[in-house]
């Protein structure tokens, strides 16, 4: 008994912060139900019948598609996208490491439990469109993928592995964590996927979002949705503070009321790289904080994997 | 509490009061997590900022302010536990140092260090705090008290002699040595004179006089336990030795034992059995009682070649070991008195013989009905005592005189019959011609005049003498008058005669013609006469610090425990050369090729004779520390005029240099740095 309690200490420690968020089933089922779910046509763009527009090429395009008029009216490459009647997988990409597991005093859960439940409710619409669902971990504890299921049964395996994943991990150790992930994202998914990645973009290691946008090729859609922390969005501290990471040693001391725009300027110049790398790749980023609803996030996802413009 | 406490807590808080505000402002934030904090620049925070070098040193120089202004107040209550000469006027002080270097002063003290140490250690504080100006004298109270270093203004001079003073086995002479040290600062023109005494006060009171004796380092005064070997002397086959003990459990399971002695001058007899050197030949269990106690032994070999030794251990270990003397032949006295008209009406030996008996000194007194003729008659006498003579014959006065060349000592009582010497007969070698006697109105001797008799001289002014000898006309060449009467007349006259000394006195002893043998200067004068005698006889036995007199002319080697006896002092006649042994042991003297052995033995009342703390009322000694305060007021002013100057630049500094740091911190590239 008393040699397991360290044990036991350590897994309360780990288990996810769900605050108001839980019950997850009833929490995402509330978001999918916000968000319109009708039947849809195929947004898949790529090889087809029907014209759907123009994108900027990346590498991995399939060279027959490049538009060589509007190569060389405007000196760029762009590929020419078809609308076409196919089902469409939804892959979520869950960063599951320590920081995720942050909850500030304020907020009502986890940023991690605020994924799940915008993921969760995802996975709700999508299967009832009869697109299939993949689940994909960037830390955590180390569990296995799912791979793209379709039915209800998929909805509770995905709902189940959200309910019990614990926030760990450092990716500032664990370099790989993130490749291994897109890694298996690039070879199983298949043409006009939609790639929806839930992280709150915080140490995550180097060329990160290189990989993210190189998932772009193939007619994959890509919606990175970066979750944050009341906290971390508004730094609303004052006065002399000593902050630690929740992924590695790193410690700062500084003065919060001197530093607020510096630290908001540094978190809005990572929104906007990612924002405007994925824009490249025909992605988009959505900003969440978990004191906001998740309906409106799985909203915009949505209107995100639609094409539209969030 | 005390005031000083109240206010030295006060002061305290002054410090640490403002001290742990300054902590509780800068202490540290409360860690939280911020799983973003790389993106947080790194600013210090204001309240660090602000206690970083500048408020930090500012805070060291206002506290040094606090203190110095807390000390310069009270230095009236500082009390330092250096000696430190306290100046009535400021101006210079003339100090005479009074350092014991008797036996006593070897006890060890808790501090690990000995008394005579910690002595000496005071007396170069002292001489430290001297300034130019002062003058310094440098007396040793060891017996007899003398002069180490005449008043001088070169401190220089007074700090080698302090640096080379040892300690002796001599006994204590206080009285003495003040009276040195009074007297070397008398004629000095120093308005503020001094007499420091570095001692553990072990001896006789501190005498009367100005300036009052001034007594610091009561640690000397502490009590010790100590027993010594006082002497040790060969009777036949037992020895006889007297132990003497500061107390009872000094004395406690302890032994004396007979060793015999690697310094052994003299071969065991033929009949005993031959003992290796340190062996153990006989052994005694002391009494546990404090006091001086006899103990007895008989080894199983002679004594001469002995030492009597302690067992265990005790305060002074230099005092445990003492040479074993042969068979003592006490200092004889000779004594040539009436008893008719020199004995006290209740009858009995004669006053002189009385006196001498009761100065307990190791003196055989022999009485003798007339001189002897014969020199050879007088060799077993070291001194002579002629009361009242009526004249000496031709055959007296030649061996008188023989005698006196040898180193005899006689004192001639002269009285009535002076008047009325037979015919062929006269007083030589005392006097020459002939002597009156007659009344007189003179009261008693001239106290001044017999100042270097001590304290007990100055009994000598009231005398009531119902006549007196006039010696002023019959004086012999080379006589030296050493006391007058107080109308001028001589009292006491001194003759040199060979290596002997003749010493007459305008007085008989009988209590009919004067009060002179009631005075207790009386009694000085016989111990005068028996220590000139001590000094020309040699006797074999000696308490150090005993001067041993020879010829000027004689060829005079002296080995003693620490080798050659390698100080001569010398006495005050041209004619004579002194040698002090000033420790405990056997000598081996060499005079004019004779060699004899003496021994030196040490003072029982050292050891006996325990540390005291003046009296408190006595006004002849200052025993508080006030004269030992410091007056460092200008000092402790200078250096707070000095912090004050340090805290404008600091300040000054810091106007300057925190804007342009916060100028810094407000623009937005710092922070996104």
């Amino acid at each position: 008994m008393s040699a397991s309690a360290p044990e036991s200490r350590l897994t309360l420690e780990q288990t996810l912060d769900w605050g108001e968020l839980a019950p997850l089933r009833l929490t995402a089922r509330s978001a999918a139900d916000g968000v319109y779910a009708g039947g849809h046509r195929s947004q898949r763009r790529g090889a087809g019948v029907e014209f759907g527009g123009h994108r900027a090429y990346v590498p991995g395009d399939d060279l027959r598609f490049i538009d060589r008029h509007a190569l060389m009216r405007h000196g760029r490459l762009m590929v020419r996208q078809f609308e076409t009647e196919t089902d469409r997988a939804l892959r979520l990409v869950v960063d599951a490491s320590a920081s995720m597991g942050f909850r500030s005093a304020g907020a009502p859960g986890a940023k991690l439990a605020y994924a799940a439940v915008v993921a969760a409710a995802l996975t709700r619409i999508a299967i009832s469109n009869g697109d299939p669902v993949a689940l994909d971990w960037i830390g955590g504890d180390a569990r296995e993928p799912l791979p793209a299921l379709g039915g209800r049964e998929a909805f509770e395996r995905v709902v189940a592995a959200l309910e019990t994943v614990r926030p760990g991990g450092d990716l500032g150790l664990d370099t790989a964590a993130a490749e291994r992930a897109f890694a298996g994202v690039a070879r199983h998914a298949r043409r006009g996927s939609v790639v929806v990645l839930l992280s709150d973009l915080i140490d995550l290691p180097e060329h990160t979002l290189d990989r993210f946008a190189a998932l772009a090729s193939l007619g994959r859609t890509l919606i990175a949705v970066r979750v944050l922390d009341p906290l971390e969005a508004s730094f609303a501290l004052e006065g002399p503070v000593r902050l630690y990471a929740s992924e590695g040693s790193f410690r700062v001391e500084t003065d919060a009321s001197l530093v607020r725009q510096g630290y908001l300027a540094r978190l809005a110049a990572i929104a906007s790289e990612w924002r405007q790398r994925l824009a490249e790749s025909g992605g988009v980023l959505i900003d969440a904080v978990t004191s906001e609803a998740p309906v409106s996030t799985v909203r915009e996802v949505v209107l995100g994997a639609r094409g539209g413009q969030p | 509490m005390s005031f000083a406490v109240g206010l030295a807590l006060a002061v305290a808080a002054f410090v640490v009061v403002p001290f742990v505000a300054h902590l509780l402002r800068r202490s540290r934030a409360d860690e939280r997590e911020f799983p973003p904090a790389h993106l947080v620049p790194v600013v210090e925070p204001v309240a660090r900022q602000r206690s970083r070098l500048e408020d930090r040193a500012l805070f060291g120089v206002r506290a040094a302010m606090i203190l110095a202004l807390a000390v310069l107040g009270a230095t009236p209550l500082v009390r330092c536990s250096r000696l430190s000469i306290a100046r009535q006027s400021g101006g210079s002080v003339a100090l005479a140092i009074v350092v014991d270097d008797s036996l006593s002063m070897r006890s060890q003290t808790p501090s690990g260090k000995s008394r005579f140490d910690l002595a000496r250690g005071g007396a170069r504080e002292l001489l430290a705090a001297a300034r130019e100006g002062d003058a310094v004298a440098v007396i040793l109270a060891g017996a007899p008290a003398r002069v180490a270093l005449s008043a001088t203004t070169d401190l220089g001079a007074a700090r080698r002699v302090i640096a080379e003073l040892e300690v002796t086995d001599r006994p204590t002479d206080l009285a003495a040595a003040v009276q040195l040290g009074r007297s070397a600062v008398k004629p000095l023109p120093h308005v503020d004179r001094k007499v420091v005494l570095l001692s553990d006060f072990a001896g006789a009171p501190v005498p009367n006089g100005e300036p009052a004796v001034w007594a610091p380092m009561a640690e000397l005064r502490n009590a010790m336990d100590d027993c010594a070997v006082v002497s040790a002397v060969s009777h036949g086959r037992r020895v006889s030795a007297t132990v003497a003990c500061s107390s009872a459990q000094a004395a406690r399971g302890r032994s004396l034992d007979l060793a015999v002695s690697t310094q052994a001058a003299t071969a065991p007899d033929a009949g005993a059995p031959l003992a290796k050197t340190g062996e153990v030949v006989a052994s005694a269990k002391l009494d546990p009682r404090a006091g001086e106690q006899t103990v007895s032994l008989e080894p199983s070999t002679l004594g001469a070649g002995l030492d009597a030794q302690l067992s265990g251990k005790d305060s002074i270990a230099e005092d445990d070991r003492a040479p074993v003397a042969p068979e003592a032949q006490g200092l004889g006295v000779a004594v040539i008195s009436d008893v008719a008209t020199s004995s006290a009406t209740t009858g009995g030996a004669t006053v002189v013989e009385q006196a001498l008996e009761a100065l307990a000194l190791d003196v055989g007194v022999k009485p003798l009905p007339t001189l002897p003729d014969d020199a050879k008659e007088l060799e077993r006498f070291a001194a002579l005592v002629l009361d009242d003579p009526g004249g000496l014959a031709p055959e007296a006065r030649a061996a008188l005189g023989e005698w006196l060349e040898r180193g005899g000592v006689a004192l001639g009582l002269l009285g009535p019959r002076a008047e009325s010497v037979q015919l062929g007969t006269t007083l030589e070698p005392f006097v020459s011609g002939a002597l009156s006697w007659g009344t007189t109105k003179s009261g008693g001797v001239d106290p001044k005049s017999i100042a270097w008799l001590g304290a007990p001289g100055s009994s000598l002014s009231s005398l009531a003498p119902r006549g007196r000898v006039r010696l002023e006309s019959a004086l012999a060449p080379g006589a030296t008058v050493l006391a007058r009467w107080d109308d001028g007349e001589p009292f006491m006259v001194e003759k040199r005669v060979g290596r002997g000394l003749t010493l007459t006195v305008s007085l008989p002893s009988a209590p009919d013609h004067s009060d002179l043998a009631l005075r207790p200067g009386f009694l000085a004068l016989l111990e005068h006469v028996i220590e000139q005698s001590e000094r020309r006889a040699g006797p074999r036995r000696s308490v150090a610090g005993t001067p041993w007199a020879f010829p000027a002319g004689s060829r005079v080697e002296i080995d003693g425990p620490r080798g050659p006896l390698a100080r001569e002092t010398a006495s005050g006649a041209e004619t004579e050369r002194a040698f002090v042994p000033s420790r405990v042991g056997r000598y081996r003297v060499r005079v004019e090729g004779t060699t004899e052995q003496r021994i030196v033995t040490l003072d029982s009342a050292e050891i006996t004779t325990a540390p005291h703390e003046p009296d408190q009322h006595d006004e002849r000694v200052v025993t508080s520390g006030v004269d030992n305060q410091v007056d460092a007021s200008s000092e402790v002013a200078l250096a707070l005029l000095a912090l004050l100057a340090l805290e404008l630049a600091l300040r000054a500094t810091r106007r300057l240099a925190p804007r342009r740091k916060r100028r810094r911190a407000d623009r937005p590239s710092a922070l996104a740095s």
